[in-house]
C-alpha cells in the first residue's frame, strides 16, 4: 500500500515535470519560433535613407492629391526632379537612375503599411483632426536605412500592417464613430 | 524511466496549455480569415492617382458626353456621363456603363488572324504581323483592281454617321466598286421618306424637348429610341411636373405594354402592325373635323387636294383618301382594336396641343420602316403643321465639313459606278434606291450578277445581329474571301479569312457626326482614354495604308498621314465654316436653338477648335427647318408622290401615290403557323455589333432570361389554350427556323402574339456570353419593302408548342 503511494506521487512529480515541459516548449514555440517562422524577410528593392533627404520636407514627397486623396510612396517622376543624373555614386544611386528613372519604371517598393482592399482609409480626415504621421508609422527622421519587410507568409501582408483592434481602439478613446461601414464599404 | 501512455498525455496537455497562451492560435485564426478574402481570382483594383479623362461615348451612334476615370493614367475603372454634354447631360445608359467589360474582354483579338483551315475553323487561325497582314488584304484588292473586277469588292459598317464611314466612302469610290453598305437602321427609310415628301437625303429629326404631347406609334422612346442619352434628358423633361402636373403628355401606341408603355401617361394597346391605321384614323378625325393647320396644308403642302402629276393623270389627295369610309373611327378601330371613343379623344388631344409631335418605330428596334407607314405618320405631323415655324419635325442637319480631295471622276462615271451596285441589278427593281443590303445579300447568295470575291466587315457583327441573320450566312457561303476589322471574337470574326482587329472604341479617335433624331446640328470627337492594350490599329489607318499601297486615284483620294491626322484636317474645315459653336459649359439647352439662329463661334481656329473637341467637348448648330430646302417637283413638301410618278411607277390604285396602310403579310400558313411572333428590346440587353456585357446581362430578369433558358412573353390565355404554363419549356417555330425557349406569362402581351427578347443566344466570345438563350434573329422574317428596297422587320408568323 505504501509502495504504491511512494510510486503514486513520484508518478504525479513526473506528470508535473513533463505537463511543464510540454507548457514551455508551446510557449517557447508560440512566442519565439512561431513568429519567425510565420514571418519570412524580404529587402526592398534599393535602400532609401530618409537622412539624406531632411533638407525637403515630408510633405514634398508624400503629398496630398488636389482631389485629397493622399499619394503615398512617391512615384519615379518625383525622384526625377532632382536624381535625373546621379547624385553620388552609391548603388542604390546608379540603380535609382539607370534601372527605374531613365527607362521610366517605378520602384516597386513593399508598402510597410499595406491595408487589404476591403478596408477603406482615408488620410485626410484623420491628418485634418492633427493626429501625427508617428502615431501611426515608424519615425523615420533618423532613419538611414530602410528597416527589413517582414512578409507574412499567410496573408502576404506586411506585419507593420496595422490591425483593426488598433483603429477600433483610438476611434473609441476619440469618441469617433466605430461602425463596420465606415471602413468595409 | 519508462513513459506511458498517461506521461504523453501529461506532456500534450502541456503543449495545449502552453499554445493556448501563445499567439498561434489567435494569430493563425486572423491570418487565416484575412488569407481568406485574398482569393487568388479576387479581382484587386489597382491603386493610385485617380485622374479622368473626357471623351465621346462610340459604342453606339448616339454621341453621349463620357468621362473615364483612371488610376495611375493607365487603367480604366469607371465610365460616367459628362455634365458638360448638351445631349445626356451627365446621363449614361447601361450600354456606356459597361463599357469598360468590353475594353477588358478576354475575347478581344489581340493582333491580326489569317485563317489557315477551313473557313470557321476557330484552331485554324494563325496569328501574323501587321505588315504582312496589310500587304495580304492590299495584295489582294490589287489583283482585283488590275484585272477589273474592283467592283467585285464589297465593303459592311456598322458604323453610320461617323468619318469613318465617310473614309470608306472615299476608299470604295476611288478604288472603283459601289457596294458599300451600312447595317439596318431607322434613318435608312426615314430619309427616304424625307427624299420622297422634301426632296433631301436627310432623316428627319424630332424636337422633343419642346413637345408639349408626344404620340409614340411603337417608338422604343424610354428604352433609347435614336440618340439613348438623348432620350434620357428628354424623359426627364417630360416628367418635371408643373402645378402637379408633368411637362409632357406622353402617349404610347403599342402592341405590347413595353417599358415605354409602362412609364406614358396612356397606353393605346393597338393590334401589332396596325399603327399606321390609327394614325390615318386621327387624321381622318383631324380633316372631318377641321382640326388641322388648313393654312399649312393649303399653302405648303402638295397632295393634299387632289392633284394632277407631271404627266397629267389626275390623282386623288391625301385628304380623300383619309375621308374615306376606311379610315372612320368605328372601321378603325375594327382594324386596330382601339375603341372609337379613344381614338376621337387622341385626335383631339393631338389637335388641342401646341407642340404635339408624333414619332415612330418598331419594337425591334432601329430598323428600317415600312415607308408608306413612315409617311402616314409624316402626313399626321403635317395636318399639324409640324414641318412649319414651329420646328417641331425638322431635317437632322449636316455638319458643314470641307469636302474631300477630288476622285477625278465625273459625274456620269459616278452614276454609271453606282448603278452597277449589285443589288441595282436584280431582275425586280424597287423605285427607290437606299442600303440595298438585302438585295446585295440576296444576289451574292443566288450567285447573280458578278460574284463577291472580296467581303470586308467594319464594326458589325452580321452573322449575329442582321435580322434573319441566315441571309448573310448564305450570302456568305458565296463569297470569295472575308475581311473582319472587329476588335472582338465574335460570330462574323469566327468565319473570317483574316481578321484585322481594329482599337476598341475607348482606344480611338473617332467622331459622331449629327445624331440619329436630333434636329440641332452636332460634332463630336472621341480621343483614345487609353493607349491600345493589345496589338491592335485603327481600321482607319488600314485603309489609308491601302490608299498608300495600291497608289494612284486612291492613293490621291487618301492624302493623309494617319487617322488622327484626317480628323483634324477635317475639324479645320469645320472651323473655317465659321459656323456653330462649342458647349462648354453645363445646362445648355440646345433644343431651344431655332432653325436660322446665328452662333457665334467660341474658337478661334482649327487647332483651337481640335484641342476642344478631343479634349471632350462637342460642337453644335442650329436646326435644319424641314421646309428651308424643299427640292420636290412641286416646291412643297409632298403628300401626292410625284416622285414615285416620274419613277415610273405605275399603279391603277391612286392610294398607291399617297400614304396609306401598306401591311406586307408575313409568309407561312396561318394555320401551321397561328401565332405572329414579335421582338423586343430592354434597357439591359443590346443586340447590335457588341455582345450583351456581363453586367447587363446580370441585369435581366429571371423572366427574360434564367440560366441558358431564353423566355418568350405569352398573353395567359393564348397560353392556357396552347396548354403551357409559366416557364413550360416550348418550340418556337417559324418559317424561318426553330428555337426552345420557355414561356413566361404576361398580361401586357397581346393574345396570339409571342414577344421575344433580342441580344441573347450569341455562339461565339466566351463563357460569360455564348448559350445563353436563343438568337430572335434567326427566326425572324425580313420582308422587302416593294417601293424602297429595304428589310423591313413587324411580325414573323409563328408555332409554339410544348416541347
Amino acid at each position: 500500500m505504501k509502495e504504491e503511494k511512494k510510486s503514486a506521487s513520484g508518478e504525479g512529480l513526473v506528470g508535473g515535470i513533463l505537463f511543464l515541459a510540454g507548457f514551455i516548449l508551446a510557449l517557447i514555440v508560440g512566442w519565439v519560433a512561431f513568429p519567425n517562422l510565420l514571418y519570412s524577410e524580404k529587402t526592398q528593392p534599393m535602400n532609401f535613407s530618409h537622412v539624406s533627404h531632411q533638407d525637403s520636407a515630408c510633405e514634398d514627397c508624400h503629398a496630398f492629391r488636389p482631389d485629397g486623396t493622399y499619394a503615398g510612396i512617391p512615384q519615379t517622376d518625383k525622384c526625377k526632379e532632382c536624381h535625373e543624373s546621379p547624385l553620388g555614386s552609391t548603388e542604390d544611386e546608379r540603380k535609382l537612375v539607370e534601372d527605374y528613372i531613365e527607362k521610366d519604371q517605378q520602384i516597386p517598393w513593399r508598402n510597410y503599411s499595406w491595408q487589404p482592399d476591403n478596408v477603406y482609409f482615408s488620410h485626410a480626415p484623420h491628418k485634418a483632426k492633427g493626429i501625427e504621421c508617428v502615431q501611426c508609422h515608424r519615425d523615420v527622421t533618423k532613419e538611414k536605412a530602410l528597416p527589413v519587410y517582414k512578409e507574412n507568409r499567410i496573408t502576404g501582408y506586411s506585419k507593420e500592417t496595422m490591425k483593426m483592434i488598433v483603429c477600433e481602439k483610438c476611434h473609441a478613446e476619440r469618441g469617433v464613430n466605430n461602425e463596420c461601414e465606415l471602413c468595409h464599404k | 524511466m519508462k513513459l506511458g501512455r498517461r506521461a504523453f498525455l501529461q506532456f500534450a496537455a502541456g503543449v495545449v496549455g502552453g499554445t493556448l497562451l501563445s499567439p498561434i492560435p489567435w494569430q493563425l485564426t486572423d491570418d487565416s480569415s484575412i488569407w481568406s478574402q485574398n482569393w487568388w481570382w479576387r479581382p484587386s483594383p489597382e491603386r493610385g492617382e485617380i485622374t479622368k479623362v473626357a471623351t465621346t461615348c462610340m459604342l453606339c451612334d448616339g454621341g453621349c458626353g463620357i468621362q473615364a476615370r483612371l488610376v495611375n493614367k493607365n487603367r480604366a475603372i469607371l465610365l460616367e456621363g459628362n455634365a458638360k454634354n448638351p445631349v445626356n447631360r451627365g446621363g449614361i445608359c447601361p450600354l456606356g456603363a459597361s463599357g469598360l467589360q468590353f475594353l477588358y474582354a478576354p475575347y478581344r483579338v489581340s493582333q491580326p488572324m489569317k485563317q489557315t483551315q477551313k473557313r470557321g475553323d476557330p484552331a485554324g487561325f494563325q496569328p501574323i504581323g501587321w505588315d504582312e497582314a496589310v500587304k495580304e488584304l492590299s495584295g489582294k484588292l490589287a489583283g482585283l483592281q488590275s484585272q477589273g473586277n474592283a467592283k467585285t469588292v464589297a465593303c459592311l459598317t456598322g458604323q453610320r454617321p461617323s468619318s469613318m464611314d465617310t473614309l470608306w466612302q472615299q476608299f470604295f469610290a476611288a478604288y472603283g466598286s459601289p457596294n458599300f453598305f451600312q447595317m439596318p437602321s431607322q434613318a435608312d427609310s426615314l430619309a427616304l421618306a424625307a427624299g420622297l415628301t422634301v426632296g433631301q437625303a436627310a432623316p428627319f429629326a424630332f424636337s422633343l424637348e419642346n413637345a408639349s404631347y408626344v404620340l409614340s406609334f411603337g417608338a422604343n422612346v424610354v428604352e433609347g429610341w435614336g440618340a439613348p442619352g438623348r432620350m434620357q434628358t428628354v424623359y426627364r423633361l417630360w416628367r418635371q411636373e408643373n402645378g402637379g402636373k408633368a411637362a409632357t403628355k406622353f402617349v404610347q401606341v403599342d402592341c405590347r405594354c413595353s417599358l415605354s408603355a409602362a412609364k406614358a401617361d396612356q397606353w393605346v394597346a393597338v393590334i401589332p402592325g396596325t399603327e399606321a391605321v390609327l394614325a390615318l384614323g386621327i387624321a381622318h378625325l383631324m380633316v372631318k373635323e377641321n382640326l388641322y393647320d388648313s393654312g399649312f396644308m393649303q399653302t405648303s403642302v402638295f397632295g393634299f387636294e387632289d392633284w394632277t402629276d407631271a404627266k397629267g393623270k389626275a390623282h386623288k389627295g391625301f385628304k380623300s383618301l383619309v375621308l374615306s369610309a376606311e379610315y372612320a373611327p368605328e372601321e378603325v378601330a375594327r382594324r386596330t382594336g382601339v375603341e372609337a371613343a379613344k381614338i376621337r379623344d387622341l385626335a383631339k388631344d393631338f389637335a388641342g396641343h401646341t407642340n404635339a409631335v408624333a414619332v415612330w418605330g418598331a419594337p425591334q428596334g432601329d430598323q428600317p420602316g415600312n415607308i408608306y407607314h413612315d409617311l402616314c405618320f409624316i402626313a399626321l405631323n403635317a395636318l399639324k403643321g409640324n414641318f412649319d415655324s414651329n420646328g417641331m419635325v425638322t431635317l437632322t442637319p449636316d455638319v458643314p465639313f470641307e469636302p474631300l480631295p477630288d476622285l477625278q471622276m465625273d459625274a456620269a462615271a459616278r452614276c454609271a459606278l453606282d448603278e452597277q451596285r449589285l443589288d441595282r441589278l436584280q431582275s425586280q427593281q424597287a423605285p427607290l434606291v437606299g442600303n440595298g443590303l438585302y438585295g446585295f445579300l440576296d444576289m451574292v447568295s443566288k450567285g447573280a450578277g458578278y460574284p463577291v470575291n472580296l467581303l470586308m466587315v467594319h464594326e458589325a457583327n452580321p452573322a449575329y445581329s442582321l435580322m434573319e441573320n441566315k441571309v448573310f450566312q448564305a450570302a456568305l457561303e458565296k463569297v470569295g474571301y472575308l475581311v473582319s476589322f472587329s476588335s472582338y471574337m465574335d460570330e462574323t470574326a469566327v468565319q473570317a479569312d483574316l481578321i484585322l482587329p481594329n482599337h476598341m472604341a475607348l482606344e480611338r479617335f473617332d467622331d459622331a457626326v449629327g445624331l440619329p433624331g436630333v434636329p440641332y446640328a452636332y460634332y463630336a470627337v472621341a480621343s483614345p482614354i487609353l493607349k491600345p492594350s493589345q496589338g491592335t490599329k485603327h481600321t482607319g489607318d488600314v485603309i489609308l495604308a491601302l490608299g498608300k499601297g495600291l497608289g494612284g486615284k486612291v492613293g490621291a483620294a487618301l492624302p493623309w498621314t494617319d487617322y488622327e491626322a484626317f480628323l483634324k484636317k477635317r475639324v479645320e474645315g469645320l472651323a473655317a465654316a465659321k459656323k456653330g459653336a462649342v458647349a462648354d459649359r453645363e445646362g445648355m439647352e440646345l433644343w431651344k436653338l431655332q432653325p436660322g439662329d446665328l452662333l457665334e463661334a467660341n474658337y478661334k481656329d482649327g487647332a483651337d477648335l481640335w484641342k476642344k473637341l478631343a479634349g471632350g467637348l462637342c460642337w453644335y448648330d442650329g436646326p435644319n427647318g424641314a421646309l428651308q430646302k424643299v427640292e420636290t417637283s412641286s416646291g412643297k413638301l409632298e403628300l401626292g408622290l410625284n416622285t414615285l410618278v416620274a419613277k415610273g411607277v405605275v399603279a391603277a390604285e391612286d392610294e398607291v401615290y399617297l400614304p396609306h396602310f401598306a401591311q406586307l403579310p408575313p409568309a407561312g400558313d396561318e394555320k401551321e403557323f397561328p401565332l405572329l411572333l414579335i421582338g423586343f428590346r430592354t434597357m439591359s440587353l443590346t443586340g447590335e455589333y457588341l455582345a450583351n456585357p456581363p453586367f447587363m446581362t446580370k441585369n435581366l430578369w429571371d423572366t427574360v432570361l434564367k440560366g441558358k433558358d431564353l423566355f418568350v412573353e405569352l398573353n395567359p390565355q393564348t397560353a392556357q389554350s396552347l396548354g403551357l404554363g409559366e416557364g413550360s419549356h416550348a418550340m418556337l417555330k417559324t418559317p424561318r427556323g426553330e428555337v426552345s425557349v420557355c414561356v413566361h406569362l404576361y398580361g401586357g402581351a397581346r393574345a396570339g402574339v409571342v414577344y421575344i427578347p433580342e441580344g441573347l443566344g450569341h455562339t461565339a466570345y466566351d463563357e460569360y456570353i455564348q448559350g445563353k438563350g436563343v438568337n430572335a434573329n434567326s427566326i425572324f422574317e425580313v420582308q422587302m419593302d416593294p417601293v424602297t428596297g429595304l428589310g423591313t422587320v413587324w411580325a414573323t408568323r409563328a408555332q409554339l408548342r410544348r416541347a
